[in-house]
């Protein structure tokens, strides 16, 4: 753990330097540039506000607030993962050519996804005052479901960027797995709506108890129980150690897999 | 006279998989076969040299015989399987062209990337900054991405960052012949500059007439073993016949 961190303070201005760069080849040649960060959640949730309020006829009220609430934050998760899967692979040539803490590679990914991230906050500020939607006081709580997501999300991106050089089909199973992942955590419904013998199968999915915090506190204007609180940042903290330590034990054989 | 590199006994062996499982699939077939198909490779095999302040140091041998491995321990990009690879100062690889060069980034971009790489601060590179565009002479072409780069100017650029990190040890391999003539004297230039000023240079190459215009030390690797030590004229000389021979 000390590693870690000693190797974030030695490389910030790295980390810093790799992430922007990141979001800039992501936004380079496209007329709107980073607009896009704001655009694309924008447009996922007109679409899917579409198809499942109108088409599908789910009855919640301010069905756009609802869904871009766990919207935003499942966004996050998976493109942080997208793009930190490959980070190893990706700079192969230059771990076999320069001495460079590993770790710097999936950390500046996943810097550049919480800049994104916190872009793409505007749209919901921005639907909220369209919709008249109240601002609920439980807004001071996100900070717990966010270090949450952080956590969680940097332990799988360690893990799935290691386990990444070793086979490279991960990259491609992961794909799969998000998108099954996605009509499996309750983003676009919640478990509520489902009959019990499912919601059983909801305690299972980590994703729950995060998504769930930032529902609860920008949709319900509730906080969460205790237990579910407890679940959330128990779920971040053993997937990040989980993660980190998997990275940490294989980073030396990376440079002969890559 | 402070001592740069110490190699003592240094084994460095690969496990070269004759079909190595890079996806799921091969892992499985492998299982099913019950053939892991891997043997190990030496690509050195027990070496032993010093290095000292302000040497300049030729690796030459045939492909395959040890160098580029002993300039990677060198970088640390890995450790040796066994022996001691003991390497004090700051280090500036400079192996292969422009490794860490972002193709979609600016000749500027990439110079601030690929100096906080090298291990400068912010602060530095910005303050190095003018000084790696003027030896480097690409022009206006600084602000135009890398991808549009010919490879003499990728290297110009790799090159001028690298030595303006200032480091104590230069790793070069093999990229100096990429330069027009001009840019060669600007090199070596350089380069005579780093000896003077007691920095340590270690320079793999196969081209014998680079080796005699630049080093002062040379080291022979055949197979992973040290041939010979010494004087530039005198090893290539043992160069010159080893590759002359029938293998």
């Amino acid at each position: 753990m000390w590693t870690l961190l000693r190797e974030i303070h030695t490389n910030r201005e790295l980390i810093w330097a790799l992430a922007l760069k990141e979001l800039r080849v992501r936004y380079k040649r496209s007329a709107l540039g980073f607009i896009w960060a704001l655009l694309n959640p924008l447009m996922m949730m007109v679409i899917l506000t579409i198809v499942f309020s109108t088409i599908t006829r789910i009855a919640v009220d301010y069905y756009p607030v609802f869904l871009i609430s766990a919207l935003l934050p499942w966004t996050f998760f998976s493109q942080a993962l997208s793009y930190s899967v490959e980070s190893i692979v990706i700079n192969a040539e230059l771990l076999k050519k320069i001495r460079v803490a590993k770790s710097i590679f999936p950390l500046a990914a996943l810097i550049a996804n919480v800049i994104n991230f916190l872009l793409s906050l505007a749209p919901l500020l921005l639907i909220l005052a369209v919709l008249r939607f109240p601002f609920h006081w439980t807004w001071i709580y996100l900070p717990v479901p966010l270090l949450s997501l952080f956590l969680f999300t940097a332990g799988c991106a360690f893990f799935f960027a290691a386990a990444n050089v070793f086979f490279r089909d991960v990259s491609h199973i992961l794909q799969i797995v998000l998108t099954a992942w996605f009509y499996l955590s309750p983003v676009l419904y919640s478990p509520d709506f489902l009959s019990p013998k499912y919601k059983l199968l909801f305690r299972f999915n980590p994703m729950m108890y995060i998504l769930n915090g930032f529902r609860m506190a920008i949709y319900y204007g509730q906080l969460p129980t205790k237990e579910n609180i407890t679940a959330s940042l128990l779920v971040g903290i053993v997937t990040f150690l989980a993660g980190y330590s998997v990275f940490r034990r294989l980073e030396r054989s990376f440079v002969f897999y890559v | 006279m402070a001592l740069r590199i110490h190699f003592e006994n240094v084994v460095q062996r690969y496990r070269v998989i004759r079909e190595r499982p890079d996806s799921l699939r091969e892992a499985f077939t492998k299982i099913f076969r019950g053939n892991s198909g891997t043997h190990d490779f030496e690509a050195l095999r027990g070496i032993s040299f010093d290095v000292e302040d302000g040497e300049v140091l030729g690796l030459i041998g045939r492909n395959g015989s040890g160098k580029s491995t002993a300039l990677k321990l060198i970088a640390g990009v890995f450790e040796p399987t066994s022996g001691k690879a003991e390497v004090s100062g700051k280090v500036a690889p400079m192996i292969e062209l422009g490794a860490g060069f972002h193709i979609d980034l600016t000749g500027r971009e990439n110079i601030v990337i690929n100096g906080l790489m090298l291990g400068l601060t912010r602060k530095e590179v910005m303050a190095r900054e003018q000084s790696i565009i003027e030896f480097a002479g690409l022009g206006e072409f600084i602000d135009s991405p890398v991808k549009q780069y010919s490879s003499g100017m990728f290297m110009r650029l790799a090159f001028s960052i690298a030595t303006e990190t200032d480091p104590d040890i230069l790793l070069i391999d093999e990229i100096l012949a990429v330069g027009d003539a001009e840019f060669q004297e600007k090199c070596d230039a350089r380069i005579q500059d780093f000896r003077h000023r007691g920095k340590t240079i270690v320079f793999v190459s196969h081209s014998p007439i680079l080796v005699r215009r630049i080093c002062d030390r040379a080291i022979l690797l055949d197979h992973g073993k040290i041939l010979a030590d010494g004087r530039p004229e005198q090893v290539i000389e043992m160069y010159e016949n080893l590759i002359h021979q029938p293998a």
